[in-house]
């Protein structure tokens, strides 16, 4: 009951110094609004990398590229066959801890063309598994099968840019079926893939907000802005723009010949990459270890080959995440810590203001702590609407922020940082009175009475 | 036994290297239902007194005695109960609180008293009446008269139905008509059975109390029985 009396008088004391509570708050409300924008910024940059990342293929997928031996092999490095499709064979029939495995043979800025549509873009060569791997998605037609492979057919998957290059004004889907060049050679259009984006674009373009952007238009990559042609080049477009067949026909079309300098020096058939996924992430070494050991046979000991995971970067995107909050956090919380610092003056002009008032409530019977409390819930009061004004400013802070960064990360805010938030305002309010109430509660009644 | 005792309390204060004693071995008892005046020159502890009797302040050595309980000894929140529920005290300059009206003014020690608001109210009603105020309820008091504010002040003192009530000088900021009445409030007071204490400058409003203390150079040097 006492509580509820001093609550209102909390309030009653604010309310009878508007302007001078106002200004007080405001410490608090910018201090809270920063903080919510901080963690409303971090968290939507935080879900936007880990996005891309997972579109990567995650930390599961690992890549397998040849590199050049290592220097006390190179006498003898030629007994290796170098990347070739045993490597997968083997680990796809050996390997117990990869789910799938797919070969990979680039043909670079091959010629895709349709009608009198040309288009330029990298094809891949590859199995099955591809798709999984990659995280592609199917949404019309059919994926690459074992037979196309078994039998080199012409067929092709594709992505949605793509197909809206060589297809313009039709709808993507429609693509299947179709016929189209790689390098003047016909394939089939078996599938197309789903049109990739980041989450925030998403909603925005659901909301009918897209920006008018040129390259967005026909799906290529180049950028929101024209300023900035590279700003949208982001893993999304670069999936939108895939071109898979099967390895054995990339193999028979585009690798049979080697021309260089106008000689035939035979056929490639090595790999550019060899990719496969790992069932389970918290044995990720092992199965590293594993394939390892696979492929030291089929390479004959030769170490030609090399490693590239998702671990390293995605370990070192969660560190910039972690940096990135503490930093912001930091300077939020230093403009809280100065908000309470202007309560806390505050309070003290407040009290010596009502010196008096505390000696007549001494007199009637008010003890030490009553006088405490009261004061302590004065500061509370004045963090508790300052936090909760604060969450509102947060809003209109975000929304400024929007217009003038055009950043690429919508800002997410969570439950977690409206709480954290507001009952930081609070701990401040109930912190910053702490110091003014111990100054109150122990004035001597009589002198508290004289003074004046 | 006496409701207020006091032997040999001495209050000192130090200034710099001087000592002063405000109160020099002072023995006092007051029965209840005493009405008595204490008088004396300026600066001859009057105020020091009062204020250890409202149990405002402690003696620095002696032992006091307030309706059983020894307030020479008791601690701060021990001293905050007794002015709250056995001690009324009203004041020379009124010390109202200039931002809450009448009624809540009255309210205050009930609110310490740990009443709930229904209670709180019928009894300020009931105390604003017994000093004739029941038409100022909700005035604040920068719009009440001198003497209308110290009725508010003995409402207060009033409220939460303590046995003594002290006054340290409550007709000194008065003009002589409104402090008569103010004496005719304490004299009622007095004959429905309560205990009061009231320091006066006036011998006239002296003369009229049953009994008169008389104080010199921080001793009582009369009244004393
Ligand atoms: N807080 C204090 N510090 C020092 N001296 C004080 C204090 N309070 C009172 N005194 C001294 O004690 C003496 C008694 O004062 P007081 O009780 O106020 O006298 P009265 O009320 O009779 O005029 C005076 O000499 C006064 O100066
Ligand atoms: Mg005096």
């Amino acid at each position: 009951m006492k509580l509820w009396f001093s609550l209102l008088m909390g309030l009653k004391e604010i309310g009878a110094h508007k302007f001078r509570s106002m200004l007080t708050m405001l410490g608090i409300i910018l201090g809270v609004a920063s903080l919510l924008a901080c963690f409303a910024l971090s968290e939507g940059m935080a879900r936007g990398l880990r996005e891309s990342m997972t579109q990567f293929g995650g930390i599961e997928r690992v890549d397998i590229l040849s590199q050049d031996p290592p220097e006390e092999q190179i006498g003898f490095a030629d007994i290796s066959p170098g990347s070739t499709v045993a490597d997968a064979e083997i680990i796809q029939r050996r390997a117990s801890l990869v789910t799938c495995v797919s070969p990979e043979s680039n043909l670079k800025n091959a010629a895709l063309t349709r009608g009198a549509q040309t288009f330029r873009a990298t094809v891949d060569g590859c199995w099955p598994d591809f798709v999984a791997i990659k995280k592609h998605e199917i949404a019309a037609g059919r994926g690459i099968t074992q037979l196309d492979l078994d039998e080199a057919r012409h067929v092709c998957l594709i992505g949605q840019s793509v197909a809206k290059n060589l297809w313009p004004g039709n709808k993507p889907e429609t693509a299947v079926g179709q016929s189209m060049l790689i390098n003047g050679r016909p394939f089939t259009v078996v599938g197309v893939y789903a049109f990739y984006e980041r989450s925030s674009d998403k909603t925005r373009r659901e909301q009918g907000l897209e920006r008018p952007s040129a390259g967005r238009k026909d799906g290529l990559p180049g950028g929101r802005k024209s300023s900035n042609p590279y700003k949208g080049w982001d893993m999304f477009s670069i999936k939108n723009l895939a071109v898979q067949i099967p390895i054995t026909t990339m193999f028979y079309d585009f690798k049979s010949a080697n021309v260089i300098n106008n000689v035939d020096t035979g056929p490639n058939y090595k790999l550019d990459k060899l990719t496969f996924q790992i069932s389970d992430v918290s044995r990720f070494q092992e199965a590293i270890e594993q394939t390892r050991g696979l492929l030291e046979n089929t390479h004959r000991g030769i170490e030609d080959f090399t490693y590239y995971t998702r671990e390293d970067s995605i370990e070192s995107m969660e560190h910039s995440i972690k940096s990135i909050r503490v930093i912001l956090g930091l300077i939020a919380g230093i403009c809280l810590v100065v908000g309470g610092i202007g309560i806390a003056n505050i309070m003290l002009a407040s009290i010596t203001e009502r010196i008096r008032e505390i000696g007549v409530r001494r007199a009637i019977g008010a003890k030490a702590r009553d006088i405490f409390f009261q004061v302590i819930v004065e500061s509370s009061v004045i963090g508790v609407c300052g936090g909760l004004l604060g969450l509102a400013a947060a809003f209109g802070l975000l929304g400024v922020i929007a217009k003038l960064t055009e950043s690429e990360y919508t800002p997410v805010v969570a439950l977690s940082g409206v709480l954290i938030s507001f009952g930081f305002a609070v701990v401040i309010g109930v912190i910053s009175g702490f110091y003014p109430a111990l100054k109150a509660s122990r004035l001597d009644p009589i002198e508290a009475l004289r003074y004046g | 036994m006496p409701l207020i005792e006091l032997t040999e309390v001495a209050k000192r204060y130090r200034v710099g290297e001087q000592e002063i004693a405000a109160l020099d071995g002072v023995n006092l008892s007051i029965e209840a239902g005493e009405y008595a005046a204490i008088i004396g020159p300026s600066g001859s502890g009057k105020s020091t007194l009062m204020h250890l009797l409202g149990c405002l302040d402690t003696p620095t050595s002696g032992r006091m005695m307030i309706d059983g309980v020894d307030a020479s000894r008791a601690s701060g929140n021990q001293l905050s109960e007794l002015r709250n529920r056995k001690i009324g005290f009203v004041f020379q300059s009124f010390n109202l609180l200039p931002k809450f009206n009448v009624l809540q003014n009255v309210e205050l020690p009930m609110i310490y008293a740990g009443l709930r608001a229904a209670e709180r109210r019928q009894r300020a009603l009931a105390a604003i009446e017994r000093v004739g105020l029941s038409n100022r309820v909700k005035n604040t008091p920068l719009q009440l008269s001198g003497g209308q504010m110290q009725r508010v002040a003995i409402a207060r003192a009033l409220v939460n139905d303590p046995r003594i009530i002290f006054a340290d000088e409550p007709t000194g900021n008065l003009d002589s008509t409104t402090g008569e009445s103010i004496l005719a409030l304490f004299h009622e007071l007095n004959v429905q059975g309560r205990t009061i204490v009231l320091v006066t400058h006036d011998k006239d409003i002296a003369a009229r109390t049953p009994r008169r203390i008389e104080m010199r150079d921080g001793k009582i040097v009369a009244g004393n029985l």
